[in-house]
């Protein structure tokens, strides 16, 4: 509610459109809309007629940066420099994302932060502006460079890669970054600037996570039979018969299943004695002079279940 | 991190929950009789002194016979009285065509649940039916309640059957699975033939190759101790054929209708029935997994001759080996002792628990209990089900509730 009564409060200051002179007193629905390219007001009608036909140069006099209508928009604030302010902060914040994890020291990240500040400014104050976007530029460059880096560790060594560059034409990332190398020697060719646009001490190295392995649903366990192998395939026809008959083989049944399965039963439990594995283990000191009296607890631990009648 | 199969077997729940020592298993019985008896007698004297009152008011004399104590079964009358229903299921399970491993699961059920529980409390053919109808649905083998109560007998039905499932599958404590020996003699018999014919994969540590081992096992004695022969392969597959022929009528037998599912191992039940069948074989076969001077194979073969004499201990095995006249002597015996014991057990049945069907409905909703007003709710309730069924078996359904669904 006090939104909208501040915004109504703007707009009846200075009600007139610069472009169409229109005033509020005549439209009183009349809505003003900025672009955030230069920040110029004007009146809803005025974008509709001038912008709807393509982009086209803003129409205020002495500005004649190339408009599009899709950006234009309703300002969040009443003072347009806090407008343009908030959206070049948003863009920056962007590319410098970095935390203090991703530091060594306290110190590190504070003067990261302090070089962050100080482009903003630069940003917003158009303070040697051209300078400054471009090493922007190149920064967002490095990122994504980055982020494709990690991507190609996974599927291939990097090290081959880099030998036999001349020979064999590459795929996608490679290829860009090559091609992003050769630029970044021009560049700095030309002026002293670093080749990423910023450089920041500390940075902890970025460790790419660890490609995910095949899926293992017996989580490392494998059965390893010690009396015997199966063999591929057994010739005893009352027994192995489903092998040649269609009802058994169009359904997918695949004979092995039932070698490995009765071998399995064969000699599963053929090393086990029940008589010693299940008698009562003696404690240590006392029960040795004991015969086994209590035996009827053994096997079954809940002899005295509920009787549900 | 290697699994081997005997590790395999030790998750199985028939070794962690139905494997005893021989100790234990006597033990277990004595005490399962113990405690039924006592239930017995105190059931028994509750009811004596409930009719005592009652006499009292008609003035009338308490019989000489109702002074005297319960005479309960012992343990071992029981036990034979069990070996007795594994006997009538088996004829069940013939009778009704299952296949082997039904009968076979039906009867270890009737097994352990007569481990916990007493003849005395439950009585063996109410117990035997629902056991086969729940070794069916445990075998995958689905039945209808109606069609398989209705081959059990004139007077059986399908509450009857169904009264019990639950107080038995409770009493199994959930594990329906039993590990059976019969595939794995058909294992066996896939690797013997196999070496038969000398092309069978041999171990990794094996010293002999596979044909070397073919030549030892076409000169085996026929029997145990006899004289060297010298066989042919055909005749050696013969041999091996019958073997597998008669160790499989054994696991279908006298192995389920002993306590050996109990004792040993499937693996070793097999091997012991193989023995029973052509021990010269089978010793052989067990020296080609473990190494006669390997301190496992003299106690292994040690427990499978145990096994075996436990086996051939059945009366059905026994049997196979005797005269006409013998057998029908000892038949006659047992069934006489059987008669005796039945009549013993009418006297000393548990009056709370006789009747399975109503002790079952007593369970459920429309359970009548003491007091008149949970009486005529449970009435109500019912009239109610009953209308909501009728109307459901319409050919539009129900009608559809007014002002949200009902009461």
């Amino acid at each position: 509610m006090s939104k909208t009564a501040t915004r109504a409060g703007a707009t009846s200051k200075d009600d007139i459109c610069p472009v169409c002179k229109s005033s509020r007193y005549l439209n009183p629905n009349m809505k003003f809309l900025v672009n955030p390219e230069c920040y110029h007001k004007m009146c809803e009608s005025c974008v509709d007629r001038i912008f709807s036909h393509g982009p086209a140069p803003c129409p205020i006099a002495g500005c004649k940066r190339t408009l599009r209508k899709a950006r234009f928009r309703r300002q969040t604030f009443e003072d347009l420099k806090v407008e343009r302010e908030v959206d070049i902060r948003r863009k920056v914040a962007k590319l410098f994302d970095k935390e203090q994890d991703d530091f060594e020291t306290l110190r590190d990240y504070n003067d990261y932060l302090e070089t962050v500040e100080t482009t903003l400014w630069n940003l917003i104050l158009k303070i040697d502006l051209e300078a400054t976007n471009r090493r922007i530029g190149l920064w967002q460059q490095h990122l994504t460079e980055e982020s494709n880096s990690t991507q190609r560790t996974q599927v291939e060594d990097p090290s081959l890669l880099t030998d036999k560059s001349h020979v064999i034409l590459k795929k996608g990332g490679t290829q860009r970054k090559n091609v992003a190398g050769i630029k970044q020697d021009l560049l700095t060719g030309v002026g002293d600037e670093p080749e990423t646009g910023f450089v920041f001490r500390g940075l902890k190295k970025r460790v790419a996570p660890e490609p995910e392995k095949p899926y293992d649903p017996y989580n490392g366990w494998s059965i390893e039979p010690q009396y015997y192998v199966v063999q591929d395939d057994y010739n005893v026809d009352w027994i192995t018969h489903p092998k040649h008959d269609p009802a058994f083989t169009v359904g997918g049944y695949d004979v092995r299943d039932l070698y490995s399965r009765a071998l399995c039963d064969a000699f599963g439990g053929l090393g086990v004695f029940i008589e010693d594995e299940k008698a009562p283990q003696p404690s240590v000191g006392a029960a040795t002079a004991l015969p086994v009296v209590d035996g009827g607890g053994g096997g079954g631990q809940d002899v005295n279940m509920d009787d549900i009648f | 991190m290697k699994l081997t199969e005997d590790d395999i077997y030790r998750s199985s729940t028939q070794y962690r929950n139905w494997s005893f020592t021989p100790a234990q298993l006597t033990a277990q019985r004595l005490k399962t009789n113990q405690q039924a008896s006592e239930r017995v007698k105190a059931a028994v004297a509750r009811q004596r002194a409930q009719r005592a009152r009652q006499s009292q008011l008609d003035s009338a004399n308490t019989s000489e016979s109702e002074r005297n104590e319960v005479v309960c079964l012992t343990p071992e009358e029981e036990l034979k009285l069990v070996d007795t229903f594994c006997d009538v299921a088996q004829k069940l399970g013939d009778f009704c065509n299952y296949p082997a491993e039904i009968t076979a699961t039906c009867i270890q059920f009737v097994r352990r649940f007569y481990l916990f529980n007493s003849p005395m409390t439950y009585e063996g053919q109410n117990i035997t039916r629902t056991a086969m109808f729940i070794a069916n649905k445990a075998e995958s083998h689905f039945l209808d309640v109606e069609v398989f109560s209705s081959q059990c007998g004139k007077n059986s039905t399908a509450e009857k059957i169904l009264a019990p499932e639950y107080l038995i599958i409770q009493a199994l404590r959930y594990n329906l699975d039993v590990k059976h020996p019969f595939r794995a003699l058909k294992g066996g018999h896939l690797e013997l033939v196999e070496l038969a014919r000398g092309n069978l994969a041999t171990l990794p540590n094996a010293s002999q190759t596979a044909t070397e081992l073919q030549n030892e096992m076409l000169q085996l004695p026929r029997k145990a101790g006899g004289p060297a022969v010298k066989m042919t392969g055909p005749e050696l597959e013969k041999r091996l054929g019958e073997a597998y022929g008669f160790a499989a009528y054994i696991l279908k037998t006298a192995a389920l209708l002993t306590d050996s599912y109990f004792l040993y191992t499937p693996s070793q039940i097999w091997l012991a029935a193989h023995l029973l069948a052509d021990e010269p074989v089978t010793l052989f076969y067990l020296s080609t997994k473990i190494p006669p001077s390997h301190p496992t194979y003299s106690k292994l073969v040690t427990t499978i001759r145990a096994c075996a004499t436990l086996i051939s201990s059945h009366r059905s095995y026994r049997s196979d080996r005797s005269s006409a006249e013998e057998k029908d002597i000892r038949d006659q015996q047992a069934r006489e002792e059987i008669k005796a014991l039945v009549k013993k057990l009418r006297q000393c049945r548990d009056p709370d628990k006789v009747d399975l069907v109503k002790l079952n409905q007593a369970q459920k909703r429309d359970a009548v209990h003491e007091g008149g007003l949970e009486e005529n709710k449970a009435k109500r309730r019912k009239l109610q089900r009953e209308g909501y069924e009728k109307e459901a078996d319409g050919f539009w359904g129900p009608d559809i509730a007014k002002n949200g669904g009902g009461k």
